[in-house]
């Protein structure tokens, strides 16, 4: 099925932007201290759809929160019982401004592990009720690598809705998914369809291109893929982790780790189960009850997060659990990028 | 600033000499200007290091982690740096006669952007404090200053400032980044990862990330030399210096004039109770 794309201007776009925040419940990227963090908006004012990509936070905690409760109980003398929680506030009808491409995707890839073994259906049904409108970068960022990753970043069908810019101020806004063709009939006044226009088609092209070529990192995944594998007693994992702190930051806005912990908030009787992030780097991560860890050293906690990201979750799902945003370069306090761990390993010499 | 010669050679030396068997110092970050710390076994690799107004790491962080714990550690610090070295030595968390110590007089290092940074236009103490061999031209002591947004916070009443620090806190992520790159949070076991305590349950509710950056911040009362690596860490870009300089200004203005690790031996405000210690002020 092909789905249809729209053209339009700056005011076009504003004006669409208005009406969908006046109509939906709508989520786009807010500014605070200099970093934005997707949160709720009742006027375009308070928001910016087209912030940098180096400065916004992932769009995963409006599907997977920091925090959120599982499960209620209560606990008396005559018994414990437990209970559903709230409404999840999440689940409801929305749209999601601002949206990058990677970030897209990494819900994408996320689905994959929701939809196995366990299925979160929370997730589902979050991301079910959900319009994501994306924005498509112009430039990479010092750290993006998006482009040598596995998935089509100009065709990505992650996002319902994206947004391209053309030549000369012209704006593309196509439809991905069939939610995103309906989303657009309801809410775009002026329809103006460049339909199968093969002028357009070759503008988009042509911005893409320029896009993909202000990369400065580059790799061929599938290369790294394999020699990864070969590599789990490479020596150079100690190299390249030598100055971690181990703050797990990387781990917190990345866009595609999963790794949570349960915790009980209890006050006298009644008690809140919470579902909150954890990190593989975290040194508690690993330790048992009985207080032996596994994990204990530094290198090891990196070997296990780059071997998840581009082999064990490759060889499960078939898709690599990294989308090369580059979040966690940025964040991180020391600028250790996955990039650069996965490729110095894998330059490696192979170890038994 | 550029002393990037000098440490490569004393790097060198130490190493041809047998002093150390690690060094900490800082690199070239490969990809922009900035510089990220390095930690060097090899003595053919000492000629990566680099010491400029970029080096704004604090180093002393790494001497809680795997690479150095118990072996003998060269490391460049500069004035705050040295402070927290200060303390860590009082504190047994190394030894001395393990270390090799470059402390540098430094003249203030510059953020990402180019500008200098709060905490070095405040600076107090820029000449390291405890060395074992001394780069640059001393400076001296300056005096004690705090920056406007810590005298406006004074101006706030105790539910005003409580709602401003609210405010702030509701953007923590709780990863906890703040700790983990803190030189002088090296407790096997925060209080603030607690997962079973009621306080800092490990969510992400406001009232866990209120409780845990309290929590935190007192236990660095008395302690804190600034040298912002929390705020360099954090994520969601926290002004995390206002609890701590907050923290700095009254313990200077009712202990005696107390300045965390100036002095060798310092053990910290709150490890000198005194029953003159004045109680009538609580942030």
């Amino acid at each position: 099925m092909s789905f249809s794309t729209f053209v339009t201007d700056k005011a076009g776009l504003q004006k669409l932007y208005e009406a969908i925040i006046s109509k939906h419940e709508t989520y786009a990227p807010v500014e605070k201290f200099g970093k934005y963090d997707y949160k709720k908006v009742s006027s375009l004012k308070e928001c910016d759809p087209d912030s940098p990509i180096a400065m916004t936070m992932s769009v995963k905690p409006l599907f997977f929160p920091r925090s959120s409760k599982i499960m209620k109980y209560e606990s008396n003398s005559a018994g414990t019982s437990v209970s559903e929680t709230e409404d999840d506030h999440l689940a409801v009808p929305r749209v999601i401004l601002g949206v990058k491409h990677c970030d897209a995707r990494g819900l994408q890839v996320l689905e994959a592990v929701n939809k196995w073994d366990y299925i979160d259906s929370d997730f589902q049904k979050r991301r079910a009720n959900t319009v994501i409108f994306s924005t498509r970068c112009d430039k990479a960022d010092t750290h993006c690598f998006c482009t040598s990753l596995d998935y089509d970043v100009e065709n990505l069908d992650a996002t319902d809705v994206a947004l391209v810019n053309g030549i000369g101020g012209k704006l593309y806004i196509q439809a991905r998914t069939e939610k995103g063709e309906n989303f657009l009939k309801e809410n775009l006044e002026k329809q103006s369809a460049v339909g199968s226009q093969q002028s357009a088609m070759d503008d988009i092209k042509k911005q893409y291109e320029a896009f993909a070529a202000s990369f400065r990192l580059k790799m061929d995944y599938k290369d790294v893929n394999e020699k990864m594998s070969k590599r789990f007693n490479s020596p150079a994992f100690e190299e390249a982790s030598r100055n971690c702190v181990s703050c797990n930051t990387c781990a917190f806005i990345c866009p595609t780790c999963h790794c949570f912990k349960i915790s009980d908030v209890k006050i006298k009787d009644t008690g809140v189960r919470y579902k909150s992030y954890d990190s593989c780097n975290n040194v508690y991560f690993t330790l048992e009850a009985g207080g032996h860890n596994p994990r204990p050293a530094k290198y090891r906690r990196w070997r296990q997060r780059s071997m998840h990201k581009f082999v064990f979750y490759k060889e499960r799902f078939g898709v690599n659990l990294c989308v090369g945003c580059g979040h966690c370069a940025i964040s991180c306090p020391v600028n250790i990028s996955i990039f650069d761990v996965v490729n110095h390993v894998a330059s490696t010499p192979v170890v038994l | 600033m550029d002393y990037s010669n000098q440490i490569r050679d004393i790097a060198a030396k130490l190493f041809a000499e047998g002093k150390i068997d690690v060094f900490v110092g800082y690199r070239m970050s490969g990809f922009d200007d900035n510089q990220v710390p390095v930690v060097i076994t090899d003595p053919k690799e000492t000629s990566v290091l680099v010491f400029t107004e970029k080096s704004v790491f604090n180093l002393t962080n790494y001497l809680k982690a795997d690479h150095t714990r118990n072996k003998r550690v060269g490391l460049v610090v500069k004035g705050c740096d040295s402070r927290s070295l200060n303390l860590l030595l009082t504190e047994s968390q190394v030894k001395r006669d393990k270390l090799y110590i470059i402390g540098v007089a430094c003249e203030g290092v510059v953020d990402d952007k180019g500008n200098k940074m709060q905490n070095c236009m405040e600076c107090f103490i820029p000449d390291a404090v405890v060395y074992d061999e001394m780069l640059g031209k001393l400076q001296g002591k300056k005096d004690y200053i705090v920056n406007a947004d810590i005298t406006e916070l004074a101006t706030k009443g105790l539910v005003e400032r409580r709602e401003y620090f609210e405010e702030i806190f509701e953007n923590c992520i709780r990863c906890n980044a703040c700790r983990h790159s803190c030189p002088l949070c090296y407790c096997a076991k925060c209080c603030i990862d607690q997962e079973t305590s009621t306080l800092y349950n490990g969510t992400n509710t406001s009232s866990s990330a209120f409780h845990a950056l309290m929590t935190w911040s007192l236990h660095l009362a008395g302690r804190c030399v600034d040298c912002r690596n929390c705020e360099k860490a954090c994520p969601s870009h926290l002004p995390l210096h206002l609890l701590h300089k907050q923290n700095e200004k009254v313990i200077y203005e009712n202990f005696q004039n107390h300045l965390a690790g100036v002095e060798e031996g310092d053990r910290g405000a709150f490890y000198k109770y005194s029953l003159k210690d004045p109680d009538d002020f609580i942030m």
